[in-house]
């Protein structure tokens, strides 16, 4: 186990570093020149000058990318181009709400989609698992964005129901809860019918084991089956599946967060592209890759934990 | 491997109870009820630095005039904008081109214990902005003559008609406490070291700023005990944060001015602070292809601009005329050309020109690319096939500079738009002659205009100003090398329980909103 962490994390680290080189090489790619891309086109000579020694413009790209490098290695991702603030200390502020939003929206996909795989898979070619189906495959058809507005126009707009916007007031538990409910609805509703594909896919195949059959031969009761054993080991490419999703979900929420005007990593870094704020984008795109290579991680050390079979194949 | 305290049901449990809290009815508190006192506004991004030397503009300036003292502020005459001192003087005059005496209010205190509001301050704070960011604001101003504790003179280094009206009233015309500078390092970004106005000021960042009633603010109460400033990037989300009632005001596209002016919803107005927005289809006169004269002004007669101002802006901008912006000293009536397909190909048969193919560069946003395409037809009635090539930013503003490549031997016809501040002096800069290669993209020249830009600086009649400023478009307009298209309103839609204050150039002025 300890020599499939180091190879995941060593596998990890060289993973980080492409994201580095790839993100440093695009803002040199880009059309223009970068100080003024970020300052403006009516910035004067001296503002483009001042910028470009800050950010070591003036320097050659080798140099450039060492220094940078040798920053990031120890958390410090340089300084916003406008405000002067660090770029590690922004990005922490914002982390939080799009960590909130992914856990939550990924968590009432996983409460609704994993159940409705089950009962679909229980009683295949019913009606209920026909109505699965067209539910799952039209959640999953519909993109987020598309959802955000016609929930936030739905339950915001026409019935006042929700708010629209923001995260809520800073320490009023019941508002940022309340602020919370149209995003991860907007972004989980598609992994309800990923999920709960998933589930089916992998029930359907595990209820026809020959220790299923024993199982029932054995008199033992549905419930306990289904829940007790089938699950138990087609629950396994379903974490897969979330920790993928989770990661993948923290780039997605940037339509969410857009549209519902929320703080987080991903509106961050639309409003740092727009402003050509490449320090942010640089430092903000670098923690969203490390999140997702760790959730992907952690899923992976998980299917180890629960699968005994992976376990002994380390 | 170690059997410990969570198991996979554990696990799946925790998870499951998280996703439910998510999903738990009932905390959907009073969030976006109407609370007595707050004016709820958007802002379109956080206000990275509010030190008025180095600040990026924009809402920053709206935090500013809250905030810090200015000698003079906007107002409209009329049709026209003029300025007036604001309540923080109770004297400003212009004794002559090159002295403006000022004399500030008594009482006016700075919060933090930095005590009152002096001339000095004002010296500081000017003479500090001939070394920052905004220095070409500040280019006339030679130094500021304290003559008493609240009374002094500023001393320009040669007359500028306009300094009152686009320094003074602006964002860089702020005063800051010399003290709390001096205590601060002499720049500061996100906080103010000290206020001296109706409100304090706090922000979150991605969030949302808030301005609180200001307990040491002796002058004169404004509407709003509270601002609640909301950071929403993009204008649609607004929009719907309007609609949905959390916020009172907000500025809204062109598609959504036209969808309201049509069917205003009930409780709803509209409010238009300005029209310093100026557009025009720009041509290189140096280009082989459009050295003729002739044929410039066949491009002028074949561009339909009422059929772009309802095809890309559905009607909501106001037609120009020239560069002089709506509610502007100097502003024009009427063209000298019109749309007469006709007389374009007459001029085009006369030039001998036949089969022209141009490019036409623009920014790839929505309303451009949809007056590129109207042109486009426009300029095949008469035969001229155009192919538009969209550009990003980053390329865009850079293609006609001599000092960003080579790309402005190339350049054919352009969609360009320039804002501007409220005095005609700021527009006119970019055309003279030692602009061509910088920002005049046409590359013409005219000994003519370049004296007049002069006079305009110096000229302080208004009707003088006035002819000079209308003489200076028709010389442009006479090289054959602008189309004049449109000039696009700061337009905010608001309920009607409030009245709306915003600068000319869009900037809302919390503390002179007021309740209906």
């Amino acid at each position: 186990m300890l020599y499939y962490l180091t190879k995941r994390l060593g596998l990890s680290a060289v993973v980080v570093c492409l994201v580095v080189l790839v993100l440093f090489s695009l803002l040199h790619l880009i059309p223009g020149d970068p100080a003024t891309i970020a300052l403006g086109p009516r910035a004067t000579p001296e503002a483009i000058a001042r910028y470009a020694e800050k950010m070591h413009l003036d320097e050659p790209v080798w140099r450039q990318f060492m220094i940078y490098v040798a920053n990031a290695a120890t958390g410090d991702l340089g300084l916003d181009v406008f405000s002067d603030r660090p770029v590690t200390a922004i990005i922490m502020e914002r982390i939080g709400f799009t960590l909130a939003l992914v856990g939550t929206g990924m968590g009432w996909a996983m409460l609704l989609g994993i159940p409705l795989g089950c009962l679909a898979a229980v009683k295949p070619n019913s009606w209920l698992d026909r109505i699965t189906g067209v539910f799952s495959v039209g959640t999953i058809a519909v993109p987020s964005f598309l959802v955000s507005i016609w929930a936030l126009l739905i339950f915001a707009v026409h019935l006042r129901w929700l708010p629209a916007i923001g995260a809520g007031e800073p320490g009023d538990l019941g508002d940022q809860v309340s602020h919370l409910i149209l995003p991860a609805f907007a972004i989980g509703l598609s992994w309800v019918g990923y999920l709960a594909r998933m589930v089916r896919a992998s029930m359907l195949e595990v209820m026809g084991e020959n220790y299923i059959r024993s199982a029932r031969a054995f008199g033992l009761r549905p419930r306990r089956v289904i829940f007790g054993y089938a699950l138990r080991v087609a629950i396994l490419p379903t974490i897969t599946l979330i920790g993928m999703g989770f990661g993948g979900m923290i780039s997605s929420t940037v339509f969410a967060e857009i549209i519902f005007a929320r703080p987080g990593i991903g509106k961050l870094i639309f409003d740092a592209v727009t402003a050509r704020n490449f320090p942010i984008v640089q430092g903000a795109v670098l923690v969203a890759t490390g999140l997702y290579i760790l959730v992907v991680l952690i899923s992976d050390i998980l299917i180890a934990w629960f699968d005994p079979r992976v376990r002994e194949s380390l | 491997m170690k059997q410990t305290g969570l198991s996979r049901r554990g696990f799946l449990g925790t998870t499951a109870a998280l996703g439910a809290l998510g999903l738990t009815p009932g905390w959907t508190t009073a969030a976006f009820a109407q609370t007595g006192g707050t004016l709820r506004l958007r802002i379109d991004g956080d206000n990275d630095v509010l030190d008025p030397g180095f600040m990026t503009g924009g809402t920053e300036i709206e935090a500013q005039k809250q905030c810090l003292p200015f000698l003079a502020q906007y107002a409209r005459d009329g049709e026209t904008f003029t300025w007036e001192p604001s309540y923080f003087v109770t004297k400003l005059e212009q004794r002559d081109a090159t002295h403006i005496d000022f004399e500030l209010a008594e009482g006016l205190v700075w919060s933090n214990g930095y005590g009152p509001v002096l001339a000095s301050d004002v010296k500081f704070s000017y003479e500090r902005m001939k070394d920052s960011d905004w220095s070409g604001y500040f280019e006339a101003l030679d130094h500021v003559e304290v003559t008493g504790d609240r009374t002094g003179t500023i001393v320009l280094g040669k007359p500028f008609a306009p300094f009152i009206m686009i320094t003074l009233c602006h964002g860089p015309g702020a005063v800051l406490s010399e003290k709390a500078m001096a205590d601060v390092g002499d720049r500061f970004t996100t906080q103010f070291p000290a206020v001296c106005g109706p409100y304090t000021y706090e922000a979150t960042p991605g969030q949302r700023a808030v301005f609180t009633a200001n307990p040491e603010w002796t002058g004169p109460k404004p509407a709003f005990d509270r601002v609640e400033c909301n950071v929403i990037t993009e204008v649609k989300a607004a929009e719907l944060a309007f609609e949905a009632g959390e916020l009172d005001c907000t500025e809204v596209g062109a598609d959504t001015l036209a969808r309201y002016t049509k069917n205003m919803p009930d409780g709803t107005a509209i409010a238009v602070a300005g029209e310093l927005q100026y557009m025009w289809m720009g041509m290189n006169t140096e280009h082989p292809k459009l050295q003729d004269i002739r044929v410039r002004k066949a491009i002028q007669h074949a561009v339909d601009v009422d059929t772009i101002l309802q095809g890309a802006y559905s009607g909501t901008t106001a037609k120009s005329h020239g560069i002089i912006c709506p509610g502007l000293t100097g502003q024009r009536d009427s063209a000298g050309y019109g749309y007469d397909p006709a007389k374009a190909r007459d001029l085009l048969a006369e030039a001998g020109v036949s089969g022209l193919q141009l490019t036409l560069r623009t920014l790839n946003n929505q309303e451009r690319m949809l007056a590129a395409q109207i042109i486009q037809a426009n300029l095949m009635q008469v035969g001229i096939t155009v192919k538009v090539l969209p550009l990003d930013s980053g390329p865009f503003w850079e293609m006609g500079q001599e000092s960003k490549g080579d790309t402005w031997q190339d350049l054919e016809l352009w969609l360009m738009r320039f804002g501007t501040t409220p005095d005609p002096y700021e527009a006119t800069q970019w055309f003279t002659s030692d602009q061509v290669g910088v920002w005049n993209w046409e590359r013409w020249t005219d000994e003519e205009y370049d004296r007049l830009y002069e006079e305009g600086i110096n000229e302080t009649d208004p009707q003088k100003r006035h002819d000079i400023y209308v003489r200076m478009q028709e010389i442009m307009e006479n090289t054959g090398a602008y189309v004049w298209i449109n000039h696009e309103p700061e337009a905010f839609v608001h309920s009607t329980e409030i009245g709306v204050n915003a600068a000319p150039s869009g900037e809302l002025n919390y503390r002179r909103f007021t309740k209906a």
